[in-house]
């Protein structure tokens, strides 16, 4: 299809994939699931939400993988991988906000309440924006990845407490559901392409973080012989 | 253990000692919060519509940003004539330096604390006669969670050229499950009339445990003079 290599077909067909299997799941979504009595349409949502929510924390947990990677290696990959998925936990994360409070608007009338499980959202967000934001103020290159892990770590092993602060709070989100076996399918035709899809963004953007970090490598390389060379004469008998 | 402790006690009088002789501190950190403390009195305050469980969200602005200030400027002692590289050389446990920064900066705080919660309490009227043991027993657990991830960050942070703003940013997002709980018991024990129990505390406890210990263990990967 294409004058390009293997690799590069692969990763072709993986999102031609992924995309087919999106359409599939709009398919399914269209035809195979009844309209919700009260909401309507919009009740459909919940098919994206869900799957985009369970996919949030994956990609949370990527980010906290790397964090520990990195600083048990020091090997810079390792941040690149945490970086890319941090990025991809927000994106995620807005998804997760906004499809709710479309949800919530439908539901129970309003674009938000401070209700646990929205207010659990809405602080992920925030420690993962924070997150990207600490990356960007940082200039040296090892600096910014110990304090970027460590803040990951940190944020990570946040999310159960900000969970379980919540739950102080008054619920009215819904918490267990009953789905017909055709709506059960429906979902789990949402889940395989919106995992396949984050997986496909994390990798993507990790390896472009690689590259870029290699490139910037490569421009101060010509100093390095320099560097070394003063090093050997120091060291050396002469 | 013993050996332990000399040192401790020897790394937190270090600190004091340099607070009670210059005072950069706390002259500081204290006026900031009742800056902090009349600027929201005369936004909220006037209107004489606060209620005493509103108390913790005054309280934790105040806190909040006073606390970020003290983490920040204890830090920085140590950045003067090259005390960390010292520190880092002396046979001591990383583990252990964090412990006494951390147990420095919560006497500051609890300076701070003694100063700003009055003045809350003058400005705003809260009424605490219903139970000031909860309220007591609330806001020290969650300065003490608050001091322990900003001890850590305040280390992080001292290397880079952004302090102050990077600081606030970093352990604001992660001292909102304190902020949520203390206000969430004071709202239960002050309108509910519930008093928090050995559960509401017990969350704010483990909480406190889990901040300390991490922290303490991440420390000495982020020490660098």
């Amino acid at each position: 299809m294409c004058n390009c290599t293997p690799r590069q077909k692969l990763i072709r067909l993986y999102w031609l994939g992924t995309f087919a299997l999106f359409a599939v799941a709009i398919a399914r979504l269209v035809m195979f699931t009844p309209n919700e009595s009260t909401m309507g349409a919009i009740q459909k949502i919940f098919y994206l939400h869900l799957p985009i929510a369970i996919a949030t924390f994956l990609a949370c947990l990527v980010t906290f993988v790397g964090g520990i990677g990195y600083l048990v290696k020091r090997e810079l990959w390792w941040d690149d991988l945490a970086s890319a998925s941090g990025r991809v936990a927000v994106q995620l994360c807005s998804v997760v906000l906004l499809t709710g409070m479309i949800w919530g608007k439908s539901a129970w009338g309003q674009w938000w309440t401070w209700s646990p499980r929205l207010t659990f959202s809405l602080v992920l967000w925030l420690l993962y924006i924070v997150y990207l934001t600490i990356r960007t103020s940082i200039e040296s290159r090892q600096r910014r990845a110990v304090i970027s892990a460590v803040y990951a770590i940190i944020a990570f092993l946040d999310v159960p407490l900000v969970w379980l602060s919540t739950r102080l709070m008054t619920d009215i989100h819904p918490t267990s559901i009953q789905l017909a076996g055709s709506m059960k399918i429906t979902l789990l035709s949402w889940f395989v392409p919106v995992f396949m899809m984050v997986a496909g963004l994390i990798i993507a953007k990790w390896k472009l973080n690689e590259r870029n970090r290699v490139a910037e490598q490569e421009q101060t390389a010509p100093f390095q012989p320099v560097i070394s060379a003063r090093f050997q004469y120091q060291g050396g008998a002469a | 253990m013993t050996r332990a402790l000399d040192q401790f006690v020897l790394l937190v009088g270090k600190d004091l000692k340099i607070e009670a002789r210059t005072r950069q501190t706390l002259s500081l950190v204290v006026v900031l919060g009742i800056l902090i403390i009349v600027v929201l009195g005369l936004g909220l305050g006037t209107q004489n519509n606060v209620a005493g469980f509103n108390a913790t969200a005054v309280l934790w602005v105040a806190y909040l940003f006073s606390g970020v200030l003290c983490f920040e400027k204890t830090m920085a002692v140590e950045r003067n004539d090259g005390v960390l590289a010292g520190l880092m050389l002396a046979p001591l446990d990383r583990g252990l330096i964090y412990l006494a920064k951390l147990a420095s900066n919560l006497v500051l705080m609890l300076a701070v604390a003694l100063v700003v919660t009055p003045a809350g309490i003058l400005f705003f009227g809260f009424d605490l006669s219903k139970s000031p043991g909860s309220f007591v027993a609330i806001m020290l657990l969650s300065i003490l969670g608050f001091a322990a991830v900003g001890t850590l960050f305040a280390a992080v942070v001292s290397s880079t050229r952004l302090q102050g703003g990077l600081l606030a940013m970093m352990v604001f997002p992660i001292a909102l499950p304190l902020v949520v709980t203390s206000t969430q018991l004071m709202v239960r024990a002050f309108r509910d009339g519930v008093n928090p129990g050995a559960g509401g505390v017990g969350i704010l406890v483990a909480f406190d445990a889990i901040f300390l210990v991490v922290s303490w263990l991440v420390f000495e990967f982020v020490l660098e003079p």
